[in-house]
């Protein structure tokens, strides 16, 4: 069983540690996962500004990259909803790729979809500390009826869920409309940062790092620095603090890597010019490493 | 002989719909080979008039005719015609009709004062001590008493149907509007009573009026209140008791005339 | 005004969901997006069929192209009969077409009757939602208003603002030469016109005054009572979350021999205004929209914003398409991007209209007539550029990760963003971890685990 890992433009650009979480919980199914290294973005934020061309450019690009895997993972409800429901509309004009595409939709899975019915795991307990609540991110909830899911897999993992009022309710993100519409989008995260607070809740997890990013975003911003935002998979796969199955993932033998391609002038730019400005000492954050996993249980315990 | 103006107004408007149905044509693609086809297509829908998917209610099933098939039809209209701020009383037979209106306006403190439509003349209004008027209604009446076309269990809803013997006006004007229907004539749903309607009237009438309670608004602050423009109060005569037994009003309506008496 | 809207909308939201408790909606859904798919199939024959049936009734059909063309035959025909005096009740055409003020401009007064609407031309508002036209204000601005306007003592109760409006309205229903009424469906088999309303004054004024004009879209006609009866089982119950409206009214014709009531004269305009050319185009799924407001009524942006800053007659995601289509793209503000395509309005549509899908569509419009700003459509450029490119797009994540972990410090939280202070006005920007995961993802392997290091 071979499955590709589509990790995100956003994962990996601001919390690589739900690529690794991710990883770890696939790996948990017994299956091969591969991380393509060229994977880029799936396209959506051109597709939902209106520009076709280049979101069926990097269609194609994701087609390429992922076709040949028995299944395609995305830790994201948006984004696993563009390449299922959106990637073929795409191709209305061009009946070989619709099919092509179509058939990668089928076989491509929001990750706790595809952990609850798919290829379905056991959650080992992490001993959570403090109450937590869900925010069901728009894409994977109304796309992909991303609902249960998530919450059996919080159950299975015995780690207690409030519900908030208003679950459902879009944060206001939108892509590109919480930065046009910024009044508004503030005002509807306003009223989500309510319904987790009323929780009584330390912890709000979710889906789809858009989300969490702006409900992160303005939480701080009301100056609420203790409640966790956490991606459903690294609530999943616990806080790291804890002993045992924690570290699994670095056990596996059988595990199968593709590096990333990054090439040498970005490797050696890096190292050049911008090791040093590297913001901390030891460990790289959130690297996977059981070391880092003790220090950097999640962004937010950095704080 | 029409004036210029107007003859000028007819030609625009001709035009207009030329324009209009162009381009409703040329959008939609239209193709003047397929027109005859679809039109009979369109007369097949029109002729068959298919029903969409309805609530079923517990006895809808059971033939019209069947003993006892008015109870929980019955008892669905009711709950529902309840639901929607109508109140109701059973009456076992229309010659006790005019005492429960005097008792309903008594128990209200209304005046005994009622104009009706005409079919209910016959009914001893006297003996009920109340002043009765068969007229077109006025502004200023404040109870008008009407029969309806049917009833509709799914909705708690009265058909009331225009003519000259049933004015429409009489449930709209007063604040008070007192409906009488023969339990007989309960339907299920709105596809049931247009089938009646269909069935009894060669042509649609002017005006169906599909009644649940009183008038309201909800316009101030998503409040609801009862009596905007309409009544304020729907007071509903359930005639006939639904046993089927020795029931000599629902003979009456068996022949399809929708008027009660 | 959020918060009276949350509460409304609160109402809205809470009543829908109750009247379709034990509902199958999906079927009843499909039911009805079929029987207006239907119609519009074959547009121009059923309109000609139902302008042959509501001719043989005895009414008048006419035929508007355009908003203007609107008030000109309304004007026409009150001119003809000497009118002096219209009442209204509620519709939405006519707000497209300012109606109203062009009665008055012919000096014809006009009074609303519907209650919401009613207190808007007093105050001389348009109307913020197409069911609760008054949804924005509250009971005490009301209270105000009807003090001033009606010279009475003000009032505080709702029942009795509501009485006091009913009174005054009465002589009005009276003793007006012409009642004006909109029409939820019109249908082709019986030539009638269909209206769903709760305060009577549906009734009212398509009854009492010697004529009647209704003016309908042409999008409006379903084939048979039966169709109708369909779409008002789902109407009522997406719209204000009642099982039925207190009243459903089918008008056929004029008054007919023998009858005490009823108009003497029929008008039906059907008006157009820019609804063909949106059949046989990627938005023709909005003719089917029966304007029930459940769209707005779920939307969290309409919540926030309320109905005026939608900027036209129709509000939430259904006028974030009619406008445009309407008015055109070129002076629709931004109107298809004002949604997050949560997907709740497409959800709860009854009649399965695709909103989200139809904003993209507009979206894509946008960009091909070059109607997006120059910032953003540079933006979207360079994005391509990288995202093709992996090996740059790489090397500038792993820059921008570094740059801005570091720009936020140990907080982790940047309060400021270079093209971004939309977004950083309002809420703080978590911050990069510092290096990207393929950086880390590599690194790891390189380090540790043997097998299978693949480019």
């Amino acid at each position: 069983m071979r499955v590709g890992l589509l990790v995100t433009c956003l994962v990996d650009l601001f919390r690589p540690s739900i690529g690794f979480s991710a990883l770890a919980l696939l790996e948990r199914t017994g299956a091969e996962v591969f991380i393509p290294s060229r994977q880029t973005c799936c396209g959506q934020p051109a597709y939902n500004s209106g520009d076709r061309r280049t979101a069926r450019e990097l269609a194609l690009k994701t087609l390429n990259e992922f076709e040949h895997f028995d299944y395609v993972v995305i830790p994201s409800g948006s984004c696993a909803g563009m390449v299922s429901r959106h990637y073929p509309e795409l191709f209305n004009d061009d009946s070989d790729t619709q099919h092509r595409i179509a058939a990668l939709g089928a076989r491509t899975f929001e990750l706790t979809d595809f952990l609850s019915n798919v290829l379905p795991v056991t959650i080992p307990q992490v001993g959570r500390q403090g109450r937590l609540t869900y925010h069901d991110s728009c894409a994977g909830l109304r796309e992909l009826g991303v609902k249960q899911q998530p919450r059996s897999l919080l159950a299975n993992a015995n780690i207690e869920l409030i519900e908030m009022a208003g679950a459902e309710v879009c944060c206001g993100f939108g892509g590109t409309f919480s930065v046009k519409f910024g009044d508004i989008a503030t005002r509807m995260a306003d009223n989500k940062c309510e319904q987790i607070t009323a929780t009584g809740a330390n912890c709000v997890a979710l889906g789809d790092l858009g989300c969490m990013l702006h409900i992160e975003g303005r939480l701080r911003r009301r100056g609420d620095i203790t409640t966790q935002v956490l991606h459903i998979a690294e609530v999943l796969t616990g806080s790291r603090r804890a002993s045992a199955g924690s570290d699994a993932s670095d056990k596996t033998p059988a595990r199968r890597y593709i590096c990333f391609f990054a090439p040498r002038l970005a490797g050696a730019a890096q190292s050049w010019n911008l090791s040093r400005y590297t913001s901390k000492p030891g460990p790289a954050r959130n690297c996977g490493t059981a070391a880092c996993k003790r220090h950097y249980a999640t962004p937010r315990d950095v704080l | 002989m029409p004036s210029m103006a107007e003859h000028a107004n007819t030609l625009q408007n001709v035009s207009a719909k030329d324009c209009m149905l162009a381009r409703v044509r040329s959008a939609r693609g239209a193709d003047e080979s397929s027109r005859e086809e679809e039109l009979q297509e369109i007369a097949r829908h029109l002729a068959a008039h298919p029903r969409g998917p309805r609530l079923m209610i517990e006895d809808d099933v059971v033939p019209a005719k069947a003993i006892g098939v008015v109870g929980s039809m019955r008892t669905r209209f009711l709950e529902r015609a309840r639901g929607m701020a109508s109140t109701c009383e059973e009456v076992p037979s229309a010659n006790q009709v005019a005492h429960a209106v005097a008792a309903y306006l008594t128990a209200n403190g209304l005046p005994r004062v009622v104009v009706a439509w005409p079919e209910f003349a016959s009914l001893d209004w006297r003996a009920a001590e109340i002043d009765f008027a068969s007229r077109p209604v006025a502004a200023t009446d404040l109870v008008g008493v009407t029969g309806a076309f049917c009833a509709i269990a799914e909705t708690g809803t009265l058909l009331l149907l225009s003519g000259s013997e049933t004015p429409a006006t009489t449930s709209m004007l007063p604040e008070t509007h007192i409906a009488v229907v023969h339990a007989d004539r309960i339907v299920a749903n709105m596809e049931d009573a247009l089938a009646l309607v269909r069935n009894d009237h060669k042509r649609l009438p002017r005006a169906v009026h599909f009644v649940s309670g009183p008038s309201r608004t909800a316009d101030i602050e998503q409040t609801i209140v009862l009596g905007a423009h309409g009544p304020y109060r729907v007071h509903i005569l359930l005639v006939g008791s639904g046993t089927g037994s020795g029931d000599d009003d629902r003979e009456i309506l068996r022949g399809g005339r929708h008027r009660f008496i | 005004m959020q918060a009276s809207l949350r509460n409304a909308q609160g109402r809205f939201i809470e009543g829908r969901a109750q009247a379709l408790a034990g509902v199958d909606f999906e079927n009843l859904r499909d039911a009805a997006a079929e029987i207006r798919d239907r119609v519009l199939r074959n547009l121009d024959l059923y309109l000609e069929h139902f302008e042959r049936t509501a001719t043989n009734a005895g009414a008048q059909v006419h035929w508007a192209e355009t908003s203007s063309d609107v008030n000109r035959i309304v004007l026409d025909i009150a001119r003809r009969h000497g009118v002096r005096r219209v009442i209204k009740s509620k519709s939405m055409v006519s707000e497209e077409c300012a109606l109203n003020d062009a009665l008055e401009a012919a000096g014809i007064a006009v009074v609303e009757t519907d209650l919401g609407e009613y207190i808007l031309q007093l105050a001389h508002e348009p109307p913020s939602h197409i069911v609760a036209p008054v949804v924005h204000k509250s009971k005490d601005e009301i209270s105000d208003l009807f003090a001033r306007i009606h010279r009475t003592p003000r009032k505080t109760a709702i029942p009795e603002l509501c009485r006091e409006a009913r009174e005054i309205m009465r002589p009005h229903f009276v003793s007006a030469d012409m009642g004006i009424s909109g029409a939820n469906f019109l249908i082709a088999e019986t030539g009638s016109t269909l209206i769903v309303t709760n305060e009577g004054n549906g009734r009212l004024t398509t009854t009492l005054p010697r004529i009647h004009v209704a003016i309908s879209g042409i999008e409006k006609v379903v084939a048979t009572l039966e169709d109708a009866a369909t779409l008002v089982r789902l109407l009522p119950r997406s719209a204000t979350g009642q099982s039925i409206t207190n009243y459903v009214t089918i008008n056929t014709g004029v008054r007919r021999d023998g009858e005490l009531d009823g108009p003497e004269h029929f008008h039906i305009i059907l008006v157009d205004a820019g609804r063909a050319k949106l059949l046989g185009s990627e938005l023709q799924s909005m003719l089917r929209c029966i304007r029930c407001g459940a769209c707005m009524n779920h939307c969290p942006v309409y919540q926030n914003v309320g109905g005026h800053a939608y900027g036209w007659v129709y509000p939430g995601p259904m006028g974030s398409v009619l406008t445009p289509a309407f008015v055109g793209l070129e002076n629709a503000g931004d109107l298809p991007n004002a949604s997050t395509f949560c997907g709740e309005c497409a959800v709860v549509c009854p009649v399965k209209i695709p909103l989200p899908d139809l904003m993209r569509k507009l979206r894509e419009q946008q960009v091909e007539r070059g109607l997006r700003a120059k910032r953003e459509r540079v933006a979207l450029k360079m994005w391509l550029a990288l995202a093709q490119r992996p090996r740059l797009y790489a090397l500038t994540t792993a820059l921008a990760a570094r740059m801005l972990s570091r720009l936020a410090g140990k907080k982790m939280l940047l309060h400021w963003l270079p093209f971004a202070s939309g977004w950083t006005k309002g809420r703080d920007m978590p911050a990069p971890a510092g290096r990207t995961f393929r950086e880390l993802y590599r690194e790891k392997t390189r380090k540790g685990v043997k097998s299978d290091v693949r480019d």
